[in-house]
């Protein structure tokens, strides 16, 4: 097969990516066997994926993951509350909003995960230090997207609420509010993602809670396979994290 | 009606002829199988005309556009300009885009100047011979804006204006004024072969517009819906200058209805075509 | 004579403070003044809402400490390094991924979903790779700048008008004239912004492994006074931090936006 016929193969970019990947970890194990990269630094893979098993039933990851996940809900749950809450006031209170907009801007650009001594000394070392981070974190993204959604109703579609003599009640509920959802979901995905990376990175940090923890736990005890092991899994969370909201949000948007 | 058919090119250079498109088939690959956007088309162009490429969407006119602009290749036939088989893109060869094409991020002059910056000229030549070209298309004034400061019809100019800089012995113009509104495309229109006659310059006009065509052009190709072949050859026996006389005058309305007969033809297979395919997948061609 | 009396007298009745203004100074002192209320309600465990006066003269302390300023430039260094590294790195990256279909779909997939994942879980690593100082920082740094800058030069590349390409190409410029007088300046919307996303991610990376493991650094500085539970330097130093975050982030998007816009 000439090369020019194997890229147009309907597969070929994904093999080619895959591909390469394998043969990265194949060219780390040997350049480690070989001895020409260290083994107290680099781990071979075969020992991180022998680790993989090791982690999971030694170290209860699925306590581990349960509360990482109680968390994240709990933040979430906060950001769809508070975030659209606080988005919808923002809109219908204009000079709120023209106040404030920009601050909340500034404050998505801001790193607010650095508070995260501030929080300990008022939270305390506890998941509720863990769930405010997350939800700080994904705020500014859910009140902005609130916003964009509600200001961005179709003129035409106000229009036709306004010929059939809508109250202002039902023009938000019936209108502006379900035409905004798909840019308010946006934002929902978007607030939990950036919840999701402080809630795990904040359990690393202050070494208290689910996945962020172990991984933090492993490093300490010198436990090079294990952390690498940890490491990987944590990631592999994240990434279906990361795909199951974007499919949500895609269906969701599809729909509306 | 006489019909010319197409010219064989053996004498072509000593009857004066700038451009010559010989035999050329293109045909694309797609899904469905291929597909012959452009067949066999053969036609040449004498030094200082205007000749106009007319046909429905659909009948490859574009694809010649690019073929002639030496953008597209991978054809059979060949393609001259000037006795020089040509390859790429041809420094004689001058192109206008039917989208936008301006640089966003240029003012007038700057964008004027591209062709010439390309070449290496220094700034001062540069921006001197771009004011020249500034002015031939009536922008005098606007050097400093930019496009998006000005309207479809004057950032056109500016893309005509820019391609007229780098002097190109043929200017290819595809459908330059289809986005723009009746008025606008009229006034343009009338300086575009007000520029033309005075500097002599060699035109291949693609349009749909058969009004456009008759008043612009020495000649007409008529071409088929796809595959696109030459339908017919008309010369527009018509006094120049095209004052708005001429433009209503009975001459003009019988070229005008000619063509369009021609047109009508391929333009309703077109239309056909369109509706079997969309009922057969249910979406639309480009 | 009498007109101008009247312009003057006009200019002097019309409202010179906006009503958002006032708000936002009302909203600020309403803070303010909870706050301090707060702070002296004794209601808190002490020093957890400190004064304002004490926060007030924590951040004078700290802009007149010359130690104050060699660790930020010490955090400024690594940011830097980060950035230049990762920044460049990532740019070559996105403008290759971006001009290939075939290698886009093979390996942009990974820039993407991997993107989105919390980078300082990697540090413990880092520190393996590179020792406990500085490097490690700027290696985390580059890890979490990296992909937001990458993916953002890659579909920049994409969006890029392909009339604009045609009408180089039809001027016949070479590869080098075209990557810097088509390619580039049509991109720099989404690299700017690229950058702008990537300062801040790498601020945030570099902070945060400053105050996991360091002896320097203004996430050091951070992580200390939390340590020795000196509330109004630790106040202090967020809000100086938060400043200068919020600034950089604003003149970086000046120096691609603001003249964008109007050419946009």
């Amino acid at each position: 097969m000439t090369l020019a016929a194997f890229t147009r193969m309907r597969f070929a970019p994904q093999i080619v990516g895959f591909g390469s990947l394998l043969l990265a970890i194949l060219a780390f194990e040997i350049l480690i066997r070989v001895g020409l990269l260290n083994r107290f630094i680099v781990p071979m893979p075969s020992q991180i994926a022998g680790a993989f098993e090791r982690v999971i039933f030694e170290e209860q990851i699925a306590e581990r993951f349960y509360l990482t996940m109680k968390e994240c809900v709990s933040a979430a749950a906060l950001l769809a509350v508070f975030g659209v809450a606080i988005g919808t006031l923002l809109y219908k209170v204009n000079i709120l909003r023209r106040a404030t907009e920009t601050w909340v801007a500034a404050a998505a650009a801001a790193p607010t995960v650095l508070m995260y001594p501030l929080f300990l000394v008022i939270f305390g070392r506890s998941a509720l230090t863990i769930i405010m981070m997350g939800f700080v974190a994904g705020l500014p993204a859910v009140i902005l997207k609130t916003i964009e959604g509600l200001s961005g109703t179709k003129r035409v579609l106000l229009n036709v609420g306004r010929s059939f003599k809508l109250t202002p009640w039902q023009m938000f509920w019936k209108i502006q509010f379900p035409s905004a959802l798909p840019t308010i979901f946006t934002g929902f995905k978007l607030g939990l993602i950036f919840a999701l990376i402080n809630v795990v990175g904040v359990e690393f940090l202050i070494n208290f809670g689910g996945l962020g923890q172990l991984i933090n736990d492993l490093a300490e005890r010198y436990d090079l396979a294990g952390t690498y092991a940890a490491i990987c899994f944590v990631i592999l969370v994240s990434v279906v994290f990361f795909i199951v909201v974007e499919r949500a949000e895609r269906w969701l948007t599809r729909a509306a | 009606m006489p019909a010319a058919t197409a010219l064989r090119p053996e004498s072509a250079r000593e009857r004066g002829d700038i451009l010559e498109v010989k035999d050329v088939t293109k045909r694309f690959p797609t899904p469905e199988g291929a597909v012959t956007a452009v067949d066999d088309v053969s036609l040449s162009v004498r030094q200082g005309e205007f000749l106009a490429i007319i046909g429905p969407s659909g009948c490859g006119k574009s694809t010649l556009f690019n073929i002639v602009g030496g953008l597209l290749g991978d054809y059979e036939g060949e393609v001259s300009v000037a006795g020089e088989r040509i390859t790429g893109p041809h420094p004689s060869v001058g192109m206008v885009f039917q989208e936008e094409s301006t640089f966003p991020w240029r003012t007038v002059l700057e964008n004027v100047g591209f062709p010439l910056e390309i070449e290496g000229k220094p700034k001062a030549q540069r921006h001197d011979k771009a004011r020249h070209f500034i002015k031939m298309v009536g922008l005098d004034g606007f050097e400093n804006r930019y496009p998006n400061e000005l309207s479809g019809g004057m950032r056109q100019r500016v893309s005509l204006a820019r391609t007229l800089a780098s002097e190109p012995k043929i200017l290819l113009m595809d459908e330059p004024f289809a986005a723009l509104d009746e008025q606008t495309r009229l006034l343009l229109g009338d300086k575009v072969l007000q520029i033309q006659q005075e500097l002599k310059q060699t035109t291949l006009l693609i349009t749909h517009n058969i009004t456009e065509a008759v008043q612009l052009s020495d000649r007409i190709m008529v071409m088929t819906y796809r595959p696109g072949k030459i339908k017919r050859v008309v010369d527009i026996d018509l006094p120049r200058p095209r004052t708005s006389e001429v433009v209503g005058s009975d001459a003009f309305g019988h070229y005008v209805a000619q063509i369009w007969a021609d047109l009508r033809e391929e333009a309703s297979r077109g239309m056909s075509d369109d509706e079997s395919r969309a009922r057969a997948t249910g979406t639309r061609r480009k | 004579m009498a007109d101008a009396g009247r312009l003057r007298q006009a200019m002097i009745t019309s409202p010179a403070i906006s009503p958002v203004t006032l708000v936002r100074v009302t909203i600020i002192a309403a803070i303010l003044l909870g706050w301090e209320a707060l702070a002296q309600s004794g209601l808190l465990y002490r020093d957890v809402v400190p004064s304002l006066r004490s926060i007030g003269n924590a951040i004078y302390a700290l802009l007149i400490d010359p130690q104050y300023y060699w660790n930020l430039g010490v955090t400024a260094a690594e940011v830097g390094a980060a950035l230049a590294i990762g920044g460049i790195s990532a740019v070559v990256v996105g403008l290759v991924l971006g001009a290939n279909k075939f290698l886009s779909r093979a390996y942009e997939p990974y820039l993407y979903y991997l993107g989105p994942t919390p980078k300082i879980i990697f540090f413990p690593i880092m520190i393996m790779w590179f020792g406990v100082g500085p490097p490690s920082k700027v290696a985390l740094g580059v890890l979490s700048c990296f992909f937001p800058i990458a993916l953002s030069v890659a579909a920049g590349m994409r969006q890029i008008d392909p009339v604009l390409i045609r009408v180089g190409k039809s001027f016949r410029a070479n590869a080098w004239q075209m990557a810097t007088k088509v390619y580039l300046p049509a991109m720099r919307h989404p690299i700017i912004n690229g950058i702008r996303l990537g300062l801040g991610v790498a601020l945030i990376a570099t902070l945060l492994a400053e105050t996991k493991l360091s002896n320097r650094g203004i996430g050091f500085l951070i992580i200390q006074a939390y340590s020795l539970f000196d509330m109004p330097r630790m106040y202090a130093m967020l809000i100086v931090l938060f400043v200068l975050a919020i600034g950089a982030n604003a003149v970086v998007g000046r120096l691609g936006g603001l003249d964008s816009i109007k050419r946009f």
